[in-house]
């Protein structure tokens, strides 16, 4: 059974009245538009769009806070509309940009939340030492957290509990460097574990680092539903090429694109198999050759460059 | 009802609610001090037609009896101001306030439904509200110990008395918690629930101060506050049943509208 499944689920929002006197626009706006998705039990799964792509209403309909306008969803099998509580019960969710109370001690926040969660914070400890949450720090009051410390609270009340299924949006905002990886080894840890963490973010080097399979969602459409990896062996490479004398014909060389020359240098794409790319260089003298790693971002980049285009 | 959150929303008001009780008893205190010092000066100045009859009866209170000077307290603007922090501030903040700050939802991400986020709510500000009322009817006997005229005020209506309180301040309460949970901002709803409260102290004010404008007092929820009335043994069930269908019908529509309603984030 799927941790998560969707299928043509469907948020569309209809503008209210918000000026005195003047008609409220009728036409709704999809925010998701038949979304159809399925998330493995104990997979890490990024979710990635830009913003105003439709993540976090998605999140929301599978949370229940919102209400989907058509379709459906199953989080652990429960419907997301009518047994949002039992969902919740076994979730654990960091919203984006997490509001706290700021009149709370952090130890005091934590086990408060702990509390509302019908579940014991078996795993608090661990993950507070991880994130180098020292107990004199949580003994201050939230209001003079800073936005990282903020953000490590985050995730621990969202994991306190261990929960089979994270929800994470964004959860690597506002950390740095040495917490980011200390927040990734959580997430192995999880992995490894069979935990299921959905991860909603635009930090694209983060998503290739952590995540099996990746969903894109444009304008709440799903547009791409794939494994990174598989992801990256479709991605196309960034070539750099210097030559001596006569420069290789390679428009009509498989997987390659975007020629460019400028003197002795030649730049390229390179999409799949490199061996005809490898073929058509064979009879030249090459002076240097640089193929950079395909990189989620290129994707990603490619998902939304054609769309401008 | 949830247990967790009841705990955490005591602990969250309970220096505010300290202040609102210590204010409320120091003013219940205070009434019967001035009827027994300035009751027969009052009476005398009505009685020789130096101040209007109307001014003596303020929201269906007066200065001349023990039980008039309690009623006079319960609708006085003073109380009103400090019941206010719960029945209006409370209340409107309850829902809108942790949506626009976006808590709400870190909250609901737990496994308590609305339903039972709106119960525990409820019943946490009549809580608050059964423990304000009863400091000023505790002050409002400490004061009349203090006189002694202790005798003049009979204590078998008393727990009327605080039903009345109560039943008015949670059918405000309870409009409070509507507007809240209707609005994703905190403004409108408190807005909305101060424009309720105003305009029905208004209404009742003027029904009592100009005869003309008596027609006008049943539409007033203060109307249903008969403090006086209780204590001398005259108890209109009417009042307790209007009161207590306001708070119904409040807390029947937020129980359809809130679970049904969509949250998106907090902008």
């Amino acid at each position: 059974m799927p941790a998560i499944q969707t299928i043509g689920l469907t948020k569309h929002f209809r503008p209210g009245r918000r000026v005195p006197f003047r008609p409220a626009r009728t036409e709704a706006i999809a925010a998701v538009d038949s979304l159809d998705l399925s998330v493995n039990e104990g997979e890490i799964f990024g979710f990635l769009g830009p913003n105003g792509a439709g993540k976090s209403t998605t999140i929301r309909m599978l949370l229940g806070f919102l209400h989907p306008s058509g379709g459906g969803g199953r989080v652990h099998g429960l419907d997301v509309v009518r047994e949002s509580v039992a969902i919740r019960r076994r979730t654990g969710y960091l919203p984006g940009g997490i509001a706290l109370y700021d009149s709370l001690t952090g130890e005091a926040l934590l086990e408060y939340l702990a509390r509302l969660s019908d579940r014991p914070a078996v795993r608090r400890a661990e993950l507070c030492e991880q994130l180098e949450l020292s107990r004199r720090t949580l003994r201050r009051k939230v209001r003079d957290y800073s936005r990282g410390m903020r953000q490590k609270i985050g995730i621990v009340q969202a994991l306190q509990h261990d929960p089979e299924l994270a929800i994470l949006d964004e959860p690597s905002e506002g950390l740095d460097p040495l917490m980011q990886r200390a927040f990734y080894d959580i997430l192995d840890r999880l992995k490894a574990e069979g935990r299921t963490v959905f991860f909603s973010s635009h930090v694209l080097s983060e998503v290739e680092r952590v995540c099996d399979r990746v969903a894109i969602i444009r304008g709440g459409r799903l547009v791409a539903l794939e494994e990174v990896q598989s992801l990256l062996t479709r991605a196309r490479r960034q070539v750099t090429l210097r030559v001596a004398g006569a420069s290789p014909s390679l428009t009509e060389v498989a997987g390659v694109s975007h020629v460019e020359q400028r003197g002795e240098i030649l730049t390229c794409r390179l999409e799949g198999d490199p061996r005809p790319f490898l073929a058509a260089i064979q009879q030249c003298v090459v002076l240097d050759l640089t193929i950079e790693p395909a990189r989620l971002e290129d994707t990603f980049v490619d998902f939304y460059g054609d769309v401008e285009s | 009802m949830n247990g967790a959150l009841f705990a955490h929303t005591w602990r969250m008001q309970r220096v505010r609610l300290a202040v609102v009780c210590l204010g409320l008893l120091v003013w219940g205190f205070i009434t019967p001090v001035v009827y027994a010092q300035f009751g027969a000066q009052f009476r005398m100045l009505v009685e020789n037609g130096l101040m209007p009859e109307q001014f003596a009866q303020f929201g269906g209170g007066d200065i001349f009896s023990l039980p008039g000077a309690i009623g006079l307290g319960f609708i006085h603007p003073i109380s009103l101001l400090l019941n206010s922090v719960f029945a209006v501030g409370y209340s409107t903040a309850a829902i809108a306030s942790e949506r626009q700050r976006g808590t709400l939802e870190v909250t609901l991400s737990r496994p308590v439904s609305r339903r039972a986020l709106y119960g525990t709510l409820v019943l946490s500000s009549f809580t608050f509200l059964a423990a304000s009322t009863l400091a000023l009817i505790a002050g409002a006997v400490a004061g009349a110990m203090f006189e002694g005229v202790r005798s003049e005020l009979p204590l078998a209506p008393l727990p009327l008395l605080w039903l009345n309180g109560m039943l008015l301040f949670g059918a405000i309460a309870s409009i409070g918690l509507a507007a809240s949970l209707s609005f994703d901002r905190f403004a409108p709803a408190l807005g909305l629930t101060l424009g309720v409260v105003v305009v029905s102290y208004f209404l009742e004010v003027l029904g009592s101060l100009w005869p003309d404008a008596r027609p006008l007092q049943p539409y007033s929820l203060f109307h249903y506050l008969q403090p006086k009335s209780i204590l001398t043994g005259h108890v209109a069930a009417s009042d307790f049943a209007v009161l207590t269908l306001v708070l119904a019908c409040a807390v029947s529509y937020a129980l359809v509208v809130f679970p049904r309603r969509d949250l998106p984030a907090p902008s």
